[in-house]
């Protein structure tokens, strides 16, 4: 599973080093050192950002700790991906072939809603 | 500090069907096996054999004076292999079969000729184990050489996961 | 080895005994699944052992907790330690290796198993165990209960082997994207889950059952995987009529790729 070049790189801004991770046909871009959006606790955490449908969400951004954010989310999405353990809440993206940066800025955004 | 060799069952019995075979003048045969590792508690390791490479007749030289000599040509192919598998650290593990049953060792042909394969790989795949295997009918033992290590780790057990399960230990008395 | 205390066990073979107490086998869960698999593990011979769990015992247990009694209750016994004594019991000797915790939080002893015996209590801990166990190329064998219905209930289970090599349970169509997708989506409204002791003994002893085979090979079937299918209201364990209408021959789920330890690649 190759992801265009071009993305690839405009991700590596959004974190400290970005690597792939494959498993299961899978593959996940692992971000190290993901910056948060403001008001999140801790301001920055690892990351798996999964681009394909996976457990019933057509795309997945797993976080390696439950970040306290300004409204509180549901984490229902506690999973074992890389031999580590990884944390999501329900938060579902549905964009029309976005980029990779455009998807992982909707599941960030999942901390600025509400609801 | 655990050192286990592991396999799956369908891969031994390739393994042995293949070392089994008669060659037209090799009294033995050898073959490549390709591991990835797994971390242990206490800095222990699992060496995952993944796929095998049997070596074709005509990459033998006939060489009366031991059991198997391979030749250049099959030696260029595993450097090419272990090179390609440095993205993913995995190794190359030399691995032949003694006739007899219960706990294998090197003899002393297996002392002074295989390990002076150990260097090259480590040459080409710095990241990764490499190593030897040695089968016996009913029993396995392997050595490792560690990342850099110029010495090699005597494995603890080499345990074949099919029916039967296998758990060949090092030293276990009968 | 005491030969007159296997005696009537020599069906298995010859050494039967030894090749039992050289394997390792792991037991994530000791609950009513867990708790009889540990009993049965011990009296036919199992010497090595790597359990998990966290929990304690408490009251609705005691219809099924093998061992548990309502002393255990009110001193909070761990099941860990109760698996433990078990063991013990029975096999002076084992060497057995607890962790009170799920295994997912020390995974590392899981690893030294050849065999692993999952009793966990949804699909997406079965995943996660049959991953794990394919990385590090463990046999997996799985069991599993629920009760549907309540104007007529209806017992089910399964008890499934899934080895490395061989067909997965996804390939053998017991794992979906669609129920992974579906228990997340009821994730906290669950609530408890009914839960008997014996459709659990039923489960625990055909997963024993495999796991000697997958030691001795005293059937010598030499089997790859297993599907069985438990219906708990007419009492039967037959094979599962998935696997009568599989195409697929070879798993194409677990590739070389993912065996050891995963490894990032820069990008």
């Amino acid at each position: 599973m190759a992801y265009p070049p071009e993305q690839i790189e405009e991700l590596k801004g959004y974190c400290t080093k970005l690597s792939a991770l494959p498993e299961g046909g899978v593959t996940f871009l692992y971000m190290e050192g993901l910056r948060l959006p403001a008001g999140c606790n801790p301001s920055a955490c690892d990351a798996l950002l999964c681009p394909v449908a996976k457990d019933g969400y057509p795309s997945r951004l797993y976080l390696s700790v439950q970040v306290a954010s300004r409204y509180p989310r549901n984490w229902n999405g506690s999973t074992r991906i890389g031999e580590r353990n990884w944390f999501a809440f329900s938060w579902m993206v549905n964009l029309s072939e976005p980029t990779l940066t455009q998807l992982l800025i909707a599941h960030l955004n999942g901390f600025a809603k509400e609801k | 500090m655990k050192t286990e060799i592991r396999l799956n069952g369908a891969l031994y019995a390739k393994i042995i069907q293949d070392l089994t075979r008669p060659h037209p003048f090799a009294a033995e045969r050898v073959g490549f096996v390709f591991c990835r590792r797994g971390s242990l508690r206490d800095q222990g390791s699992l060496f995952l054999l993944t796929r095998y490479h049997s070596i074709p007749d005509n990459q033998y030289i006939d060489d009366p004076a031991v059991g198997a000599r391979i030749g250049s040509e099959a030696m260029t192919w595993a450097m090419q292999a272990v090179y390609h598998g440095r993205p993913a650290r995995e190794g190359i593990f030399h691995i032949h079969l003694h006739g007899h049953r219960g706990e294998t060792g090197m003899s002393g042909t297996d002392a002074r000729e295989i390990p002076k394969l150990i260097p090259g790989f480590q040459s080409v795949g710095r990241e990764a184990a490499h190593g030897i295997i040695i089968l016996s009918a009913d029993h396995g033992s392997g050595w490792v050489w560690l990342r850099g290590s110029a010495e090699p780790v005597h494995a603890d057990c080499v345990s074949v996961i099919g029916t039967p399960v296998g758990v060949f230990e090092r030293g276990r008395k009968k | 080895m005491n030969m007159d205390r296997y005696s009537r066990q020599s069906f298995l073979g010859p050494n039967a005994e030894e090749l039992l107490s050289r394997c390792t086998i792991g037991v994530p869960g000791l609950g009513g699944g867990g708790s009889h698999i540990v009993q049965q593990l011990a009296h036919i011979g199992f010497q090595r052992y790597v359990l998990y769990d966290d929990d304690v015992v408490e009251e609705s247990n005691l219809n099924r907790l093998i061992g548990a009694t309502p002393a255990d209750v009110l001193a909070a016994t761990l099941k860990l330690h109760l698996a433990k004594m078990m063991i013990y019991r029975l096999q002076p000797k084992a060497i057995v290796r607890g962790f009170a915790c799920k295994w997912q939080e020390n995974p590392e002893p899981l690893r030294e198993c050849q065999i692993v015996v999952g009793c966990v209590d949804s699909y997406k801990g079965r995943e996660e165990l049959e991953i794990a166990c394919r990385r590090y190329l463990m046999h997996y064998i799985d069991i599993g209960m629920d009760v549907h219905g309540k104007e007529r209930p209806v017992i089910g289970g399964q008890i499934i082997q899934s080895s490395p090599g061989g067909l997965c349970m996804r390939c053998m169509g017991f794992l979906t994207d669609e129920k992974l997708a579906t228990e997340a989506a009821r994730y906290g409204n669950a609530g408890p889950r009914p839960q008997v002791v014996w459709p659990n003994g039923v489960l625990a002893s055909t997963a024993v059952g495999l796991a000697v085979d997958l030691v001795t090979n005293w059937t010598r079937s030499g089997r790859s995987h297993a599907y069985l299918a438990y219906d708990g209201n007419a009492g039967t364990v037959k094979e599962s009529l998935t696997l009568r209408n599989l195409k697929i021959t070879a798993c194409p789920h677990f590739p070389d790729a993912d065996i050891g330890d995963p490894v990032l690649v820069a990008l």
